[in-house]
Parts: structure tokens; sequence; C-alpha cells
């Protein structure tokens, strides 16, 4: 048990090989090179999914979808890209305009950066240097994510208010109140992942999964925390089901509904690389990253792993897409329910839980127990809660009636 | 430190990136603001309110929980990573703990205070006048993007 304390140390020591040996010029260099192409596949993929998204969707609906610009319409995106260029940028008069401009930095930004801890791959050489196939391997990998995803908050609740615009407003302030609750649930989720790993650093995350398919924290863990930061990073992201920061028919287009032009544009190529950010997070957490089904032979070729992590992240990228062509949008208490009463602390009883059945089994049983007991207290506080709100609205009257 | 250097990298990157699209669209894209496009938009309906500044109470008490079981998830991610060495102390601790702030929670559940329901009673709707007609309402834009004043 203290052995692999030991291990785990010295990794969070070692982290990228490449920086063994200190920077210098070539090291400089490889990480320019590697920023490059982080940066180019993340725009591939952020047009990728929006075509595909669009597709997708329209084949579930029985329409045909772009079809036009490209080889099936595949370079619809950029043409779409290409022309909000050329389209008129409003500053509303009422605007906050310092702040009106910086909101779209915040929300891309973090949408960049969330990218660089995700490992995509095994090691490669690159000019006699080892390195591995993943941006960046900081020691506080995870709470890298955590705080890029805090980060975005930000952006959706600045531009809101900024826009000195009531349907903005209204959408950004639900938008904060959504994501702060569902951040809770997913760094709760997260937290288990952390727990059975015992350390921040994503590679080792990986690397404890790559053993065999049943080392895969969304079998380790058993299923729930998967569940639970599915839904919380759905939620996070904004997508339908819980889309209701954007909710057309109430709020006209939510917290961006002032911005037009290539301002508008940043938010949406955020929201989409956001997606792609919190699947290929989810693909490193839960389903063992690069590492395929099978017991791990050192990976033969660097990008066999890399088709394996591509695989796994188009499984959720589908979900999404499926999602959003399936269920109706919550109503907005029905969300903050689910998120508070249910989510969160149903991810920390498993939190609990998992502690103590590493510890030992009857710990375990007897946390759950407790656990349980707990629960249904719960439900009880969940009930007088509803009637005490009740007893409030029934004492005011209703005015429309008496007037 | 050296390991957050393509972290600092990627954030230039996308620094420049942004602005560089920024500054392509102010070159690129016409300019020709009127009084309607700067106003804020409401689907054509003129404002005859200003946004509110006051929102309903949950949603600053959703955040002020929201700090607290931040907090929480805090502690826990340092005691997640060494919990093999602190064994059955932890447990107990971070049981305590989590009572702790479930006990506070249940009580912020019991009265109502995450307890959004479909509003049961009706507000007083004050723009319901006779002088609010689509006349007054709906606003009229010319070819060239003027307001047209209602007749």
């Amino acid at each position: 048990m203290y052995s692999k304390r030991e291990a785990v140390g010295s990794v969070t020591l070692a982290g990228d090989p490449l920086f063994g040996g200190g920077v210098d010029g070539a090291v400089v260099l490889i990480v320019l090179l590697k920023t490059g192409v982080a940066f180019a596949a993340l725009m591939v993929s952020v047009l990728f999914m929006v075509w595909f998204e669009r597709k997708v969707v329209s084949d579930m609906q029985n329409r045909i979808g772009p079809n036009r610009a490209g080889p099936w319409g595949t370079l619809q995106t950029l043409a779409d890209g290409i022309k909000l260029f050329f389209k008129e940028d409003l500053l509303p008069e009422q605007a906050d305009r310092r702040i009106f401009r910086l909101a779209p930095y915040l929300s891309i930004v973090p949408a960049f950066l969330a990218f660089a801890v995700v490992p995509l791959g095994g090691v490669i050489t690159i000019a006699g240097r080892e390195t591995r196939l993943q941006l960046a391997d900081p020691p506080v990998g995870i709470l890298f994510l955590l705080a890029m995803s805090s980060v975005a908050v930000y952006g959706v609740m600045l531009a809101g208010w900024s826009s000195g615009s009531k349907y903005p407003l209204l959408g950004s302030v639900r938008a904060s109140a959504q994501m702060v609750s569902y951040e809770a649930a997913l760094g709760l989720s997260m937290a288990a992942v952390v727990l059975v790993t015992g350390s921040l650093l994503t590679s080792d995350i990986v690397s404890e999964q790559s053993r065999s398919i049943v080392d895969w924290n969304l079998f380790r863990l058993g299923f729930l925390p998967f569940g639970i930061f599915l839904v919380a990073a759905t939620a996070e992201l904004n997508r339908p089901p819980f889309d209701l920061v954007e909710a057309e028919q109430e709020l006209v287009g939510g917290f961006h509904t002032e911005y037009s032009s290539l301002r508008f544009a940043l938010f949406f190529l955020a929201e989409f690389m956001s997606t792609v950010t919190m699947s290929a997070v989810m693909v490193t957490l839960f389903l063992g990253g690069p590492s395929g089904p099978g017991p791990d032979r050192g990976f033969p070729g660097a990008f066999l792993p890399v088709f394996w992590f591509l695989a796994k992240l188009m499984i959720f990228l589908f979900i999404y897409v499926w999602l959003r062509a399936t269920l109706p949008r919550l109503r907005y208490d029905q969300l903050m329910d689910l998120g508070w009463k249910r989510l969160i602390p149903l991810s920390l009883f498993w939190l609990l839980v998992l502690a103590a059945m590493i510890l030992d089994r009857r710990y375990g049983f007897a946390v759950f127990g407790a656990g349980i007991l707990l629960g249904l207290l719960l439900l009880r506080a969940v009930q007088v809660g509803q009637s005490a709100t009740d007893d409030a609205a029934g004492a005011a009257p209703a005015v429309r009636e008496a007037g | 430190m050296s390991e957050y250097l393509p972290i600092l990298t990627m954030l230039v990157l996308a620094l420049v990136f942004a602005a560089g699209s920024f500054l392509a669209s102010a070159l690129l894209a016409p300019r020709k603001p009127t009084a309607a496009k700067s106003a804020p938009y409401e689907c054509g309906i003129v404002p005859d309110k200003e946004p509110a500044e006051r929102f309903p109470v949950r949603f600053y008490l959703v955040a002020m929980i929201f700090i607290i079981f931040d907090i929480e998830i805090i502690f826990l991610y340092p005691w997640a990573v060494i919990f093999r060495q602190l064994e059955l102390f932890g447990l107990i601790e971070m049981v305590v703990f989590a009572l702790a702030v479930f006990v506070s929670f249940i009580y912020l559940i019991s009265n109502g205070a995450l307890d959004w329901g479909p509003a049961r009673r009706t507000l007083a709707t004050t723009s319901l006048t006779p002088g609010r007609t689509t006349d007054s309402t709906v606003r009229r834009i010319s070819r060239t993007g003027e307001t047209i004043e209602a007749a």
C-alpha cells in the first residue's frame, strides 16, 4: 500500500519525459509544434462536430441536412464561419462595452486550455526527444480541468450581464445558477476517480486503467460516478436537454442574444469546443483514455492508441447529438431539483461508500446503510420544503383573480 | 514549472486567435449602426421596462450553498489523493465533515430554500393597460433602418 504512494510520487515528479532534461531550444520547438497540432486538431474537431450534429439531427428528423459545400456538406461549417467574418458587428448602446468585448475571450480561452491536459496516446519520439501525445501534464491536471470549467461560467455570465438587455440577463442568471449547481456534482464524481487513482495527473489516471477493460473506471467505480458525470457534464455544457440558457421560446437566444458577427461565432465555437473537450475528459476519466479494450501491449504504434481514443470520443459526441434530437428541454425547477436534491447527495454518498470499500468491505456496507437512512431523511426534508413553499404561496392572495 | 509551458503557449495561441479574428472582422465587416439596430433586441417589441436590477433571492441562495459545497470539494481532492495513507482516520474525518455539511443541507432543503416549483400565485401585470396596443409595442422599421413612430 505504501509502495504505491511512492510510485505515484515519482510519477508526479517525472511528468512528461520531454521536460526531464531541462528546457532548451529543441524542447521549446517541440512544445510549439505540439501546441500548433493540438490547436489545429481542436479546430478541425469543432468543424467536424458542428457538421456531424447537423447531419445526424437531420437524419433523425428525416431531413437531408447540409449537402452543398464540399463532399456531403462537410465544409458547411467553414462556409458559415467565413460568412460571419463579413457580418456587421453590433455593439448595443446600453451595453457595458469593455465587459461586452471581454466575454467572448473568457468563453473561448478555457475551451482551448482544458483540452491541453487530455492524454491522446502513448509516448512518441520527435527529433530524438521522447514526449507524450498530450500537450501538457501538470501535477494538478484534474484541478486544472475543474478550474477551466469554472472560468467558462464567467464568459456566459458576463456576456449576459453586460448586454444591457432583458433576455440575455435572464439567460445568464439562469446559466450561472445552473452551471455552478452541476459543477458541484461534476467535482464530486471526479473526486471518485482521484480517490481510486491516488493522483491528480491525467496520465496516471489513464495508465492506471490501461491494464485491461475491467480496470476502466467505468466498471471499477460501479457506473454511478460515470452516470452522474455524464448528466452533470451535459448540464455544464448547456447542451439539450439542459439548454435552458438559450431556451428560444422564453429567452430569444439566451446570453448571446445581443452578440452578432464574429463575437457570436466565438461563443458558438467555444460551445462546441467544450463539448469535444468534455467528451475527451470523460474518455480519459472513465473509459481508459487511449488504451484499447485488451491488455496494454506497450503501444505498438503511436497511432493505434489515438484510434481507440477517437473511437471512444465519437461515442460521446454521438450521444450528445442523440440527446439533442430526442429529449425535450427540462423545466427550470426540474433542473435545479435534479442537480441539488439528487445528483449532489448521490455522488457524495457514493464517494464515501467507495472510500470505505477501499479500506474494508464491512466499513463499506456500514457507510452504505447509513447513507440509505440519510437518503430517506433527505426525501422527508424535500417533502417538508415543498409544503413550506406551498403554504407561503397559498397565503398570498391570487392578485389577478381578485382584480 | 516547465510542465506549464505548453499551457502558456496554448493560452497565447488562443488569445492571438481570438484577437486576430476580431481584427479581421473589424476590417472586413461593414459598420452601419442605426438606432433600431443598437437598441436592446426584443423581437421587434419596443422595450417598456429597463432590464431588472433585482432577481429572485433564490439565485443568491444557490450561490451561497454552492460556495459551501465547493469548499467541501476543495477539501475532498487532497483527501482523495492521500486517502490510502490516511486509512480509517481519513474515512472517519471525511464522514464527520460530510455529515456536518449534510445537516445544514437538510435544514436548507426542509426550509424550501432550493424549491423552485411553478409559481402558484399570479403577479399583478401593470403593463396590461388600455393604451398598450400593437401601435405602441411593435417597432416598425423603414427600409433604411430608421424607426417609424407609431401614428
